[in-house]
């Protein structure tokens, strides 16, 4: 190919570009702009409608809007402090307003949840049994009591359906030992053991 | 540009220009950290490689931030500015060590060797603006001190625009794709990449500018035939639903330094316009992304050197393969980088002008690299190389330590390193370079009684970022 033609080509693709961009930005017009640009920073991480691949970031898609407002303003006043909320969530949160928080709140809660993944299925039935029992011998009531009977949440405690397991375990871990701030999860979970989550965790993740 | 020793005799020019072949340009900003409020593990597992986050970064133009901007708006509410309150200003700071198998011929004294085991103090000082500029526009810019070469030079830059658009409905479960569309104005091809399997940003991160390196490499290759720092490029690129990436841009010449305008003085002069590809596919699966691709550019060269910048010229066909797998654990992080670079050279200026004796030539470069991390902290790298190419006995011709006595470019070896990383933003590193062939090949490549093993090289490294 002659550059004359090259050069005449990647000129001819502009309007395709274009035509693109038109048609992206006639979407976006429909919802808040400002919204918008916000979402698309948090997509990086949390993936397309909250929706994340990397376990490392959690599913934001179908979480109850007060546990996200919550967190948002632990992450801006860096109340939470984790290590991943520290690395990542201070700096993103900083900068957002009371408002756009609750905006991104209503925002998730709305999207459609991820759907949740198989496992090692003896592990997810001992995980089950942990959800909707507790660990009677320990005094660890069941989760399903504060989360909901499907793990949906409820008010400001959160969904963990469909979350994926790797990040249950750590905010689990973070808990325990108080690195995230949690009183009363604190409590609940300061005599679970790791296997204990890693079953509860695998059943979370799988529906 | 690193000229570490002279050599006299008619070889000299080609000689140092391929020393600079192993003048790596890696970096990792803390003002991008400053700009985000995060820390260097949501950018890099380990600095300068990327993580998806920190290409989603990059191709968004440099822009997410999260402190205070001064901002100017028109009458119809459009943004005129957004300047961040604090500029994104860094450091960066190199400091090394470098020991070969055995010591180079001193420069002027006949028969003399050099003093065996360099320190470079700095080896390299640079100072960055990378961050935000204007809403949707930032830059990677940087100002380099070298420490062999004792000046402050203009190094890699990166200007770019960029728009993030979604596409199709949100909610009611229906799949939303984002595209993010750029523009780029950069001074090295592949600069502007963001994956580390291309030269620019590839392996080894840093390495001794002292020690020997091998006679040649592609022109797209890290800053071979002086395409680095001596062209500008401007491209146009399109991210699809972080999984698809196409670019192509067009350079030409634009030498720093030297005869202005540009004549017979100057050295590798790019002729009209280079075209440069690229497409590339990421694929991302739990803590896995896995990206194949090709690159490539076509270059058109006047030799210059005494040569006028007119007339029949020499080009320069690269095309080039990759493939990129990283594995970020919370604990182990994993990388493997590689490609393949394919060169074809038609040399019809050099041979009519008795510096080629062949009028087609072809070059290869195969490089391959493994890497592995605990915590970000302490890990290690092993890579291969292998360049191999046609014989020519003018281009690649006979001289001490820089030459090659059968014409051929070959080498091949292993760099291996170990990296230390006390904090996040810095890194002592011991490397190690073993050659099997060197120009061509093991036992007295140079026809003046050197062996590859003797440019083996140990290199000790303080690299610090703040």
């Amino acid at each position: 190919m002659k550059l004359s033609q090259l050069i005449a080509l990647s000129f001819a693709t502009l309007p395709f570009i274009g035509g693109l961009a038109h048609a992206a930005d006639a979407a976006a017009e429909k919802a808040d702009p400002a919204l918008q640009n916000t979402v698309q920073t948090c997509a990086a991480c949390h993936g397309a409608s909250g929706r994340s691949v990397a376990p490392t970031f959690p599913n934001l898609a179908a979480q109850t809007a007060p546990y996200l407002e919550a967190q948002l303003k632990a992450f801006k006043d860096q109340t939470r402090g984790d290590p991943d909320a520290q690395a990542y969530m201070w700096g993103m949160a900083a900068p957002l307003s009371e408002a756009m928080i609750t905006e991104l709140a209503a925002y998730y809660a709305k999207q459609t949840p991820a759907k949740g993944t198989g496992g090692d299925t003896a592990l997810i039935a001992r995980g089950k049994e942990v959800f909707e029992k507790g660990i009677p011998a320990a005094q660890i009531p069941a989760c399903a009591t504060c989360h909901g009977a499907h793990a949906q949440g409820m008010a400001s405690f959160p969904r963990l359906a469909g979350q994926h397991a790797p990040y249950l375990l750590k905010q689990l871990l973070v808990i325990q030992s108080a690195l995230r701030n949690a009183p009363v999860m604190h409590g609940v979970v300061k005599e679970l053991t790791r296997d204990q989550m890693l079953a509860v965790t695998a059943y979370l993740e799988s529906i | 540009m690193r000229y570490t020793y002279s050599l006299g005799g008619p070889w000299a020019l080609p000689v140092l220009t391929i020393l600079c072949f192993a003048a790596v340009d890696a970096r990792a900003v803390p003002s991008f950290a400053r700009q985000t409020g995060m820390a260097c593990a949501a950018c890099h597992t380990v600095f300068p490689e990327l993580t998806p986050f920190g290409r989603e970064f990059k191709l968004n133009g440099y822009v997410m931030d999260n402190i205070k901007q001064i901002t100017g708006i028109d009458a119809a509410n459009r943004s005129t500015l957004s300047l961040n309150s604090i500029p994104p200003l860094s450091v960066m700071l190199q400091v090394s060590y470098t020991h070969t198998g055995a010591a180079l011929p001193d420069s002027a004294a006949t028969g003399a060797l050099a003093k065996d085991g360099d320190v470079l103090f700095p080896q390299q000082a640079s100072i960055f603006y990378a961050g935000k500029i204007a809403d949707n526009l930032g830059a990677f810019m940087q100002l380099t001190y070298d420490g062999a070469a004792d000046h402050f030079g203009f190094d890699n830059t990166d200007i770019r625009y960029a728009r993030h658009f979604n596409l199709g409905a949100e909610g009611d479960g229906a799949k939303v794709h984002t595209l993010i569309v750029g523009v780029t104005l950069n001074n090295n091809p592949t600069i502007q990449d963001a994956w580390n399997t291309t030269p620019a940003w590839g392996f080894p991160y840093s390495g001794s500018n002292t020690a020997p390196s091998p006679i040649t490499s592609t022109r797209i290759d890290s800053g071979g035939g002086g395409l680095g720092q001596n062209v500008a490029g401007l491209g146009v690129y399109a991210w699809y639903d972080s999984s698809v990436y196409a670019e192509l841009s067009l350079y030409t010449a634009a030498i720093v330094g030297g005869a202005h305008p540009l004549d017979s003085t100057q050295a590798q002069v790019a002729h009209g316009v280079l075209p440069y590809w690229r497409l590339a596919y990421e694929h991302r699966w739990d803590r896995n992304s896995l990206e194949v691709g090709t690159y490539g550019i076509v270059a058109k060269q006047h030799p210059g050197n005494g040569l006028p910048l007119t007339g029949i010229v020499d080009q320069y066909t690269d095309a080039a393969v990759d493939a990129q797998y990283q594995f970020i654990g919370e604990d182990h992080l994993f990388t493997v980088l590689t490609t393949y670079i394919n060169e074809k050279q038609k040399l019809d200026a050099s041979f009519a002008n008795a510096l080629a004796q062949n009028q087609s030539n072809t070059l290869k470069t195969f490089k391959l690299m493994g890497e592995y991390y605990y915590q970000r902290t302490i890990g290690g790298a092993l890579g291969y190389f292998d360049i191999t190419g046609s014989t020519d006995a003018l281009l690649y011709a006979p001289a001490p330590v820089g030459g090659s006595a059968n014409g051929s470019p070959a080498s091949s070896g292993i760099t291996a390193e170990v990296n230390y990383l006390p904090w996040l933003n810095t890194k002592l590193q011991l490397q190690y370079t073993h050659y099997d062939k060197f120009n061509g090949t093991s036992n007295n490549y140079d026809g003046s009684g050197r062996n590859a093993s003797n440019n083996d090289t140990t290199y000790v490294l303080a690299w610090i970022n703040f």
